[in-house]
């Protein structure tokens, strides 16, 4: 086992795309017990890292270290069910099932319930969960309604429960104030702090005031690889960091 | 026997080439509109039956040559309009539509030109010594045909506006719409050529095959190989595969029966599908 | 009166009317449309099969033909060869035809979208020529004739399919029994992981299922289903062709579940039902009855893509408006997802 203090520890991780170099040579232990941000400009390979992280991608080479085993290029669902849960950018639920169905769904996952005769609706624990995973976002009052049907910020919520119901010990977070107005960000805001206190988060983020705002520990990415790491008034006073950002204006 | 295997290799070539204007219709409307048309092979058919009709009642093949492709684009059109654009937003769904589409074109050729599988008369007679055998000259006319063909699709496609905007489509609708190109226009333009193709490699082979209402439903798993071998998608992928498909199947015929062949093709194309489906010869860019 | 009574209502009226078919159809001097209605009843499991993959994921097989073939192969050949029972050999048509899947399934369910289309037609394209060709085992296209044996042999008291309402009973309660159980899979824990990938295969795995061997179940369900149609119309034709598993069988199993309505249970049996007695009502009087066929599977596609099960669950949710909090009937119920 590793330090107990370690949410996660990159070693190495790469991915190519032909001639691009996506993720390079990244090397970082993130802590636990703290909010952890990824920041960078778009094209740094931020969402990258976090498909290396999930086996949604394969890498070419590197190490990605979880509560003391390789998870590398391991299925999705295995690392799923490892304890690391993901939010995307694009919020990603069950548009044609009901919420209540949505949240099921991932909780019957967690539950590794597969059978196929029994109703769904005869799970007495499984429907007590859903509920109060659906109460702890505050969607009670869209418990019936199709997900498709819901506006962006209960969207990004029910995304929330769903990666909730698989009781993870780190949360990948994607962007999860993008495209929000400033009510639902700071709601959001306010339920990411609070998960943070009991589960170790990591969060991309392109909104600086909630980074510097929330974020324990920043670290920059630009090209790939780690361009600095630190707090946030560290990082606000680095030179390259503000280079790469005000650098490069043409932001691709 | 030596000399028969490259006389086979002959046969196989021309048919190749006949297969691979088809096909090629198949690819360019599954690249841009993403639409597998299970009516292609019916199209190919119209295209035998149409040569004969007009060749026969006009006393022309040239003529048939002429006409029926341009009947094959107007046609295309129309179906394009009346059948696929309104369906293409479920594009899963249109395998179905085309499957609708495949009924109606054979159950009417078959109430209008009838059941009874006929030959058409060779338009151009005589036969050359080639490799030990007597070989038609109208197969390597038709060969010489379809080659011309395909050589002027390609000129077609890169030389010419048009060409430029059905790539253009292909490669990133989003983008051609931004710089104004008539993204629907061109669309229903590549499914009426893609449909014209099948109608004109009929045309040519009318006289090489039986003109039969069922024969669309042979070469449809033809086409399907060269497309799906050559890489979905992939142009000259699809020409390359058609061709060595057809030789292959030539050449191996005069070992074993067809039907061993036909499935050796098959289980070929399903290693290409689940190991590489973009197909054998996909560079690094697609 | 809700939605809810309206379908147990609905349902009750469907299945007393199949009980009565025996009885009430002789009556009115119909004794041959008996029969009719026991291939609708076997034709509707091989629309149900192709219904399972498109309906409750997404997935659209051209190529459950195969799996059919392997049903009605497996029951001629048993009972040519081994001289087993009635129920032994459905039992062997449907093994048979479940292996067959499994190990298509293993290569086809890799595949998403067109490709899966593409590569489950082609995988029927090599087993419908190769059993073409083995006329020693399968009879080609002239097929495998049997002496059915007797369903049940209680004390001297044979009952036999010859007697046509004893067959027309048996083929009913195997097809309602499998009905029923793919009620209880759609509504169990494995039939909302189906419908989770067919809405969003990506955050399915997210949330922990493995989509592949999900994918698999369910396409080794559907080639048992299959299986079981084609077992029971090689024991209603009493014989096996390889005819049977060439691509425009499962093409007519796709067009009956597009037209009965994809994602919804029984929509296969009214697709089939609606197509097959358009066919016995019309192709006596015109003989290429197909032209409207494809027509109306056009149609359908264009203008109902929910089928006759959809627009009928619409228009009840319209008759009542009772329908439970936000569900919006004139949505399509995500008949395909694109993973574009």
């Amino acid at each position: 086992m590793t330090a107990s203090g370690t949410a996660l520890s990159l070693s190495g991780l790469t991915k190519r795309f032909g001639g691009l170099v996506a993720v390079d040579d990244v090397t970082i232990d993130l802590e636990s017990r703290k909010l952890n941000a990824i920041i960078g400009p778009n094209g740094a390979g931020k969402t990258t890292l976090f498909n290396l992280i999930t086996g949604e991608i394969a890498a070419d080479s590197g190490r990605v270290t979880f509560q003391g085993r390789d998870i590398v290029n391991r299925k999705p669902h295995e690392i799923v069910r490892s304890g690391i849960s993901r939010t995307l950018q694009i919020k990603s639920v069950f548009g044609g099932l009901t919420v209540g169905d949505n949240v099921r769904a991932a909780v019957l996952a967690h539950e590794r319930i597969m059978t196929p005769f029994r109703p769904v609706s005869s799970y007495r624990a499984v429907a007590a969960r859903s509920n109060d995973l659906i109460e702890e976002v505050g969607l009670s009052d869209h418990r019936g309604a199709l997900a498709s049907s819901l506006s962006y910020g209960d969207v990004a919520l029910l995304e929330m429960a769903l990666a909730l119901a698989a009781q993870p010990k780190l949360l990948l977070l994607d962007e999860p104030v993008c495209g929000m107005g400033p009510q639902e960000t700071e709601r959001t805001v306010a339920m990411i702090t609070g998960i943070s206190r009991h589960t170790d988060v990591i969060l991309i983020e392109h909104d600086m005031e909630v980074v510097f705002d929330i974020a324990d520990f920043i670290m920059v990415m630009a090209q790939g690889g780690i361009l600095a790491t630190g707090t946030a008034a560290e990082i606000a006073s680095d030179a390259k960091v503000q280079e790469a950002y005000l650098g490069s204006p043409e932001d691709d | 026997m030596n000399e028969l295997v490259l006389a086979l290799a002959v046969n196989g070539l021309v048919w190749g080439l006949i297969v691979a204007l088809i096909a090629l219709g198949l690819s360019i409307i599954f690249g841009l509109l993403d639409v597998i048309n299970v009516a292609h092979g019916d199209f190919f058919m119209l295209g035998t039956v149409g040569g004969l009709v007009v060749a026969t009642s006009t006393g022309s093949f040239w003529i048939a040559l002429a006409i029926v492709p341009l009947i094959g684009l107007i046609l295309g059109a129309v179906i394009e309009r009346l059948v696929i654009r309104p369906t293409l937003r479920q594009a899963s769904l249109t395998i179905v539509t085309t499957f609708g589409l495949s009924m109606i074109i054979q159950e009417v050729v078959r109430a209008t030109y009838g059941a009874q599988p006929r030959r058409m008369a060779a338009p151009i007679d005589g036969t050359i010594p080639l490799f030990g055998i007597n070989y038609e000259i109208y197969r390597i006319a038709a060969a010489a045909f379809a080659a011309l063909f395909l050589i002027a699709f390609f000129l077609f496609l890169n030389r010419t506006k048009l060409g430029t905007w059905i790539r253009a489509v292909r490669h990133d609708p989003e983008t051609a719409t931004s710089l104004g190109i008539p993204v629907t226009l061109v669309t229903a333009f590549t499914f009426a050529l893609g449909t014209a193709m099948a109608l004109l490699g009929g045309v040519i082979a009318a006289p090489i095959t039986t003109v039969d209402f069922r024969s669309g439903v042979d070469i449809l798993p033809v086409c399907f190989m060269a497309v799906i071998i050559g890489g979905l998608g992939n142009l000259q992928g699809t020409v390359a595969a058609a061709i060595m498909l057809a030789v292959l199947e030539g050449v191996v015929t005069s070992f074993v029966d067809p039907t061993t062949a036909r499935i050796a093709s098959l289980v070929i194309m399903s290693v290409a599908l689940l190991v590489r489906p973009h197909g054998l010869f996909a560079g690094a860019t697609r | 009166m809700t939605v809810s009574h309206a379908r147990v209502l609905g349902l009750t009226v469907l299945v007393l009317a199949l009980i009565a078919v025996p009885y009430a159809l002789p009556a009115l001097g119909a004794n041959f449309w008996v029969n009719i209605i026991a291939e609708i009843l076997i034709w509707s499991l091989l629309a149900a099969s192709v219904n399972l993959l498109l309906g409750y994921l997404g997935l659209l097989s051209f190529g459950q033909s195969l799996y059919f073939g392997f049903g009605m192969y497996g029951v001629a050949l048993s009972i040519n060869a081994w001289d087993v029972g009635f129920w032994s050999a459905l039992a062997i048509g449907m093994a048979a035809a479940s292996v067959m899947a499994l190990i298509a399934g293993v290569l086809a369910v890799r595949l998403t979208w067109h490709y899966f289309a593409i590569i489950t037609v082609v995988f029927s394209l090599i087993f419908y020529f190769a059993a073409m060709s083995m006329k020693w085992l399968t009879g080609g296209d002239d097929g495998v004739s049997f002496t059915p044996p007797p369903v049940m042999n209680l004390g001297g008291y044979k009952l036999l399919l010859t007697d046509p309402t004893a067959q027309y009973y048996v083929i009913l309660g195997i097809v309602a029994g499998c009905f029923a159980l793919m009620a209880l899979i759609v509504n169990s824990p494995l039939g909302l992981s189906f419908k989770a990938i067919r809405e969003n295969d990506r955050r399915a795995a997210l949330i922990g299922i493995n989509v592949y061997r999900t994918r698999l179940i369910a396409f080794v369900l559907a080639g048992a289903l299959a299986g079981v149609s084609g077992a029971l119309f090689a024991f209603f034709g009493r014989y096996a062709s390889a005819s049977y598993m060439f691509y425009h069988v499962s093409g007519e199993a796709v067009v009956w579940a597009i037209v009965g309505g994809a994602s919804s249970l029984l929509g296969p049996l009214f697709g089939a039902g609606a197509l097959i007695i358009f066919r016995e009502l019309v192709s006596n009087a015109w003989e290429h009855y197909l032209i409207a066929v494809g027509v109306i599977t056009i149609l359908v596609v264009m203008f109902a893509p929910r089928g006759i099960a959809g627009s009928w669950n619409d228009l009840l949710h319209k008759a009542f408006m009772r329908r439970s909090q936000g569900a919006d009937p004139n949505k399509p119920a995500a008949v395909i997802e694109e993973p574009r």
